[in-house]
């Protein structure tokens, strides 16, 4: 048999639109019945269908490190995921920790944004020697806070450490610090088993 | 002609050729068919996987039913008429109808069952990957964007962007992410 070949294919970004319901009506009507009729936009409809779902399966479990907007935030917890939060203003120091139960760590950064263009996450050692950069961030210039949504993968692996956390607004060939935030985790260690009577 | 080698009008013709004494290869080819298209229409209006599997369930068997009755008279308009059946279909499980899935219990028994494909599974594990190897706009908008299903507008709304840079945004990510999960660009 043949390869199935579509003569006029949907484009991505028009399967994405009617995939979230950002169509015209008229519009909507008209990709539906193609799809109906046409194996190969169905098929790649599908396969968007099935990356959409993984993300949101991904980020339920945890595994993706994202910056998110606190409403965002809220939905997850609204939902019923146990997330845990660490709310730090700048020069703040937190100990932290993540429990079998925690689905979700969020790390919650006070920040004043005004006048910056760009944003840039910083993560550095103890030292301060920066080991990761996360590069231009999505922030509204109107948030009071960047949250970050860790791997809880990544984090349950670690060894007691000292992480600060910078968030940097670049600026013409140097940065302007925003904000210095340091976490000393230590991995869990659950208690005594309770006495049995 | 073997059904598999049949367009989907053709097929559609077969069926209403037989009328009641049935085409059940050519049933069962338009039943594989458009199995994942029907689940497609149903997890895009109802948003639930088991609302989809019975919309496609009642779907087909309608549209078969119909076919058989002699109700199409334009074959190669199959993907309209089986639009309507869906609509149709999605407005009573909306109003929690079962009425017409009962109707169609009897006549479920006489339509032959195709392998019906099941939905493609992700390798998890390289779409962590491929993921992580984003840029940090592009992951953020899609968590924001399928997570929760939102639009354009509200994703915009939230990160402080237009409804356009979201969309380049979006596109670019998926883009990106489909060819990372393809192979055709290297997982980190």
């Amino acid at each position: 048999m043949s390869a199935v070949v579509c003569a006029e294919p949907l484009d991505l970004p028009g399967l994405i639109a009617y995939w979230l319901d950002d169509l015209a009506p008229d519009e909507e009507e008209r990709i539906e019945e193609h799809l109906l009729g046409c194996p190969v936009c169905s098929a790649r409809m599908g396969d968007v269908v099935a990356l959409g779902a993984g993300v949101r399966a991904l980020a339920d479990r945890g595994v993706v490190r994202a910056v998110v907007p606190s409403a965002f935030l809220q939905r997850l917890i609204d939902e019923g995921l146990r997330v845990r939060e660490y709310r730090l203003a700048p020069g703040d120091r937190v100990e932290c920790t993540i429990t079998p139960s925690d689905d979700l760590v969020a790390s919650r950064l006070t920040v004043d944004l005004r006048g910056a263009r760009r944003v840039d996450l910083v993560k550095c050692d103890a030292e301060g020697r920066e080991k990761d950069r996360l590069t231009d961030i999505p922030v509204s210039a109107a948030a009071r806070e960047v949250v970050l949504l860790e791997r809880v993968d990544r984090i349950r692996a670690l060894p007691a450490c000292v992480q600060r956390v910078r968030l940097v607004a670049p600026v013409a060939g140097s940065e302007r610090l925003l904000g210095e935030y340091t976490f000393s985790h230590t991995p869990w260690a659950p208690g005594p088993p309770p006495a049995v009577h | 002609m073997d059904a598999a080698l049949l367009g989907d009008g053709d097929l559609a013709r077969r069926v209403v050729a037989a009328a009641s004494a049935g085409a059940p290869d050519a049933e069962a080819e338009l039943y594989r068919r458009l199995a994942p298209r029907v689940r497609l229409y149903g997890l895009r209006h109802l948003r639930d996987e088991q609302a989809a599997a019975d919309l496609t369930q009642q779907v087909l068997l309608m549209t078969i039913e119909r076919l058989r009755d002699g109700k199409l008279r334009e074959p190669e308009r199959l993907a309209s008429f089986v639009l309507g059946m869906c609509r149709m279909v999605v407005l009573d499980l909306r109003r929690g109808t079962r009425r017409r899935a009962r109707a169609l219990e009897q006549f479920a028994e006489d339509v032959p069952r195709a392998d019906v494909a099941d939905p493609p599974r992700l390798d998890t594990e390289r779409l962590t990957a491929c993921l992580a190897n984003l840029a940090e706009r592009e992951r953020s908008v899609l968590v924001l964007t399928f997570h929760s299903e939102r639009s354009a507008a509200e994703v915009a709304q939230e990160l402080g962007l237009t409804a356009e840079n979201v969309r380049v945004i979006r596109h670019r990510a998926l883009v990106r992410l489909r060819a990372c999960m393809s192979g055709e660009e290297p997982a980190p």
